[in-house]
């Protein structure tokens, strides 16, 4: 018996929802043990062997609390403001494929998608921060705009490089035409296009050193701080997913997505692998230095990101419309 | 088919009713999260034509940036915290007799066409797009570029006037 179409689609986004929670509820772990090697700690260790169930008990934990709502928040915003940040974090999956053929919708504009249903995340931001009535909140969720409106540009550039490279705005596509070479190992192009792209996802996903928006010390959890329980753990789902969406994204575009040694079932293995390599850079970075000053971050952003992505980007146009004979 | 039907009427729903939310909530802020919500719902009218392209960039440009921008117009006009923004819908009955006869006009102009067949949408669109824009189109799509630079030349100039 074989399904209808938009059924098998309806089961297939089911199990890659799911795929996607428990992968990021484990990626926490991964992290948290990845700071700790680095910090000569062992990090959580109790729940289970080698602290393997600790995720699950954080999420039990979570579900458990008792879920306050500030008496002058704006209720409906409050209340849906995690649902918004969570729902572009997770649709941005539907069009990464995994292996070839593997994914729930190819698009012909696979970049475009993912950065532009990524972006929205930032309404929910907001709505979180607005909603909460709080002053930490609010200036927090300022500060994210203002961020993410900054460092959008310097992404989408770093991103339009593998795109210019391979001629296809087709996530497919462009994994396809690494086939030879993996565009991080294109001469300089690639290179400066990768550290590029690091950049500005460490700032995009507001992480240390641009983590200014929820800096402990002065905003204390920054737009999320008058949320708790299942409402937090949804905002943190939706950060986390955000960013493995990310590091799945720089592994496609750059490390070549599935392409690796052995049978082509092992694609998606290699694919997370690599995002997770991406990933624990990401973490690297986090775990080693420390948090810039506002005006620094906005410096470093329009002074230097941006003409330099746009630059890098110019350079590589004309580089591929050199190779190809001049003259599309 | 009727999937498809049933999925345009969801939607034009949502974008009718956020739009008018837009304009009847008493709260600026609440008024912004409509239009949020009207400019996706529209970008999700163009991924129901099968144009991914625009739903792309009406995502990018319109549900992100008049998003981003209009929160930014409230918060510098407007008190940081606690004050409640309100807005007042002055003229809306002239509003309304000006939205119904564009409605009707645009209605009447339909009703006297056969409705035309439906094409096959192109296989890639955006390869179109980029040829147009670099090729035959090259020349107004330089000069749009040109009058936002200015436009934002104007802006910086007025907003340090004040200095």
């Amino acid at each position: 018996m074989t399904l209808p179409p938009i059924a098998q689609t309806a089961v297939a986004a089911f199990v890659l929802l799911n795929v996607v929670i428990g992968l990021v509820t484990y990626v926490t772990l991964l992290e948290r043990k990845f700071a700790a090697r680095m910090q000569s700690r062992i990090g959580p260790y109790y729940v289970g062997p080698h602290g393997l169930l600790q995720p699950i008990a954080d999420a039990l934990k979570l579900m458990m609390k008792e879920d306050v709502v500030p008496s002058s928040a704006d209720r409906w915003v409050y209340n849906l403001a995690p649902i918004a940040f969570l729902v572009p974090c997770v649709l941005i999956f539907a069009t990464l494929p995994f292996a070839p053929g593997l994914g729930l919708a190819d698009l012909n504009i696979g970049v475009l998608f993912f950065l532009a249903v990524s972006s929205l995340e930032i309404v929910g931001l907001f709505m979180g921060g607005w909603g909460s009535n709080n002053k930490y909140a609010m200036l927090s969720a300022m500060r994210g705009v203002n961020q993410i409106i900054s460092y959008d540009l310097p992404f989408v550039f770093a991103a339009l490089v593998p795109v210019v490279l391979a001629g296809s705005l087709q996530l497919s596509a462009i994994v396809t035409a690494q086939q030879g070479l993996w565009f991080a190992a294109y001469p300089v192009i690639g290179q400066l296009g990768f550290i590029a792209y690091l950049v500005a996802t460490l700032a995009a996903e507001n992480r240390v050193p641009f983590d200014i928006l929820e800096a402990e010390s002065e905003l204390v959890a920054g737009f999320r701080v008058e949320y708790s329980g299942m409402k937090f753990a949804l905002i943190q789902l939706g950060e986390y997913a955000h960013i493995i969406a990310t590091s799945y994204l720089g592994a496609l575009l750059f490390l070549g997505g599935w392409l690796g040694p052995g049978p082509a079932w092992l694609g998606a293995g290699w694919f997370t692998l690599k995002a997770m390599l991406v990933f624990l850079l990401l973490t690297w970075v986090r775990w080693s230095f420390v948090r810039i000053r506002v005006d620094q971050i906005l410096a470093i952003s329009w002074k230097l990101m941006l003409p330099a992505t746009v630059l890098l980007l110019l350079v590589t146009a004309f580089w591929v419309a050199w190779r190809s004979g001049g003259g599309a | 088919m009727t999937l498809a039907v049933a999925a345009f009427w969801a939607v034009a729903a949502v974008l009718l009713a956020s739009s008018l939310a837009v304009i009847l909530t008493p709260n600026l802020f609440h008024s912004v999260l409509f239009l949020a919500l009207a400019l996706a719902a529209t970008a999700c009218v163009f991924l129901m034509l099968e144009s991914p392209l625009l739903f792309g960039v009406q995502l990018l440009l319109y549900g992100l940036g008049a998003v981003v921008f209009a929160v930014f117009a409230i918060m510098l006009t407007e008190r940081l915290v606690g004050q409640r923004i309100t807005q007042a819908s002055r003229w809306i009955v002239n509003g309304l007799i000006v939205g119904a006869g564009v409605a009707a006009a645009v209605l009447g102009f339909l009703a006297g066409r056969p409705a035309p067949p439906a094409a096959a949408p192109p296989a890639d669109a955006v390869a179109g797009v980029a040829r147009a824009l670099t090729g035959p189109f090259a020349l107004p799509f330089e000069l749009l570029a040109v009058l936002l630079v200015a436009a934002l030349l104007g802006a910086v100039y007025f907003a340090r006037a004040e200095e």
